[in-house]
């Protein structure tokens, strides 16, 4: 039976979201070559075992210092340096990847998770070649436009 | 007696979430970013109860744990395990290392208190703290309760200001009137206007009325917010308690 990736993601999502940082987001269709065009912050982590894979979460600059601002309890002018926005981004990357790899060992493949990371920056594309799958879902928080993308070598 | 909780995890954001979480009771909350920096930690301070990440660099949850089990003197310690894999592979083996409890991540803080109050016996923060509070914040004028608000407003400030309110509600029911003083203010944003909504609600339930006095500045920038419904900022506390 073909595992289904939309209802992991969607759920990890919201789980985050709705526990981390009381929002509430929204599972929207995206087109399939849609990005998050100007300045932003991709988290990612990467699985690896019986499966291979990675997630990556973008999120719009702008929207992610507010998120860093909401999950330490500050507002948004009190977040001064990258160093919360990247570690609140890189502590969501590591739940919603968690939560992923629970689901994943819980389907019968077993993987570890790595440490998350990462990237910020204007106009550019994650690529990831030669995955049996890869598949991109959107959420919309206050207007704003979040994409995770899952890449995974071996799952069903 | 105030508890030492310590929190290892190599996310400041988690941490952060832990020291917040512990925040309204009489604990001082230390922090360690991996393994070695906690197993160092908590042999010096010998904490009441240690939050323990799972997944760290250098060295993870799981190799502290078996090195603090390890050794006679801190392998008493409570420990609550965090993880962000709620695989049932991962449950056992956590359950199996003898932890106290475990979290899996995303989790709230109210979570994190039940779990800690199943093991320690939290107690509010002292009262000489409160007063202390108290005495910043409010001051009474004749039958008005006011209210000082500082020249910004931090999470800290916000997280002060439900307590005064907690505190100070039942005797400005009684009095039955409030002036919100933003004489201090300096920064103008959304954080004020949260402030402000926060007085506004706990004093509408407790119906106490609210008289806000600031500069003809703050006056004319708090009209820009929609939320506060263009209420009145009296330039004066003469004016204000007419």
């Amino acid at each position: 039976m073909k595992i289904d990736l939309k209802s992991f993601v969607v759920n990890g999502v919201k789980e985050v979201f709705d526990k981390m940082l009381s929002m509430a987001v929204e599972n929207v269709a995206l087109s399939s070559n849609e990005t998050i065009d100007g300045s932003k912050v991709v988290g990612s982590v990467s699985f690896a075992g019986t499966i291979l894979g990675s997630v990556n979460i973008h999120i719009p600059a702008k929207l992610s210092k507010v998120l860093a601002a909401n999950m330490l309890g500050l507002s948004p002018e009190d977040i001064e340096g990258e160093e919360e926005i990247n570690d609140v981004v890189g502590e969501m990357s590591n739940m919603i990847g968690g939560y992923l790899k629970s689901r994943f060992c819980d389907a019968g493949y077993p993987c570890e998770l790595s440490i998350p990371s990462v990237t910020k920056g204007t106009d550019f594309k994650v690529e990831s070649l030669k995955w049996d799958r890869h598949e991109k879902f959107g959420f919309k928080e206050d207007g704003e436009k979040i994409i995770v993308e899952v890449f995974v070598k071996g799952l069903a | 007696m105030t508890l030492k909780i310590l929190t290892v995890d190599d996310s400041k954001t988690i941490r952060t979430i832990v020291k917040r979480a512990f925040s309204p009771y009489d604990c001082e909350v230390f922090e360690a970013e991996n393994g070695v920096e906690g197993l160092a930690t908590a042999a010096k301070i010998k904490p009441d109860l240690i939050v323990l990440d799972l997944t760290m660099p250098v060295m993870t949850g799981v190799e502290m744990l078996e090195k603090l089990k390890a050794d006679q003197t801190l392998k008493t310690i409570p420990v609550i395990m965090l993880t962000a894999e709620s695989g049932r592979e991962n449950v056992l083996r956590i359950v199996k290392l003898g932890v106290n409890d475990y979290i899996v991540k995303p989790f709230k803080g109210e979570q994190l208190i039940q779990r800690a109050e199943k093991i320690l016996k939290l107690e509010p923060k002292k009262e000489d703290k409160s007063d202390e509070l108290l005495q910043r914040y409010i001051s009474q004028k004749d039958n008005f309760y006011i209210l000082t608000l500082p020249d910004k407003i931090t999470k800290v400030v916000m997280v002060e200001l439900e307590n005064v309110l907690n505190k100070a509600m039942e005797a400005m029911a009684k009095s039955g009137n409030c002036i919100l003083n933003l004489q201090n203010v300096v920064d103008i944003n959304v954080s004020l206007v949260k402030a402000i909504l926060l007085v506004l609600e706990e004093c509408q339930k407790n119906k106490v009325k609210v008289k806000l006095v600031g500069s003809s500045q703050v006056s004319q920038e708090l009209k820009g917010f929609s939320e506060l419904g263009g209420i009145s900022v009296y330039p004066s506390f003469e004016e204000a308690m007419k």
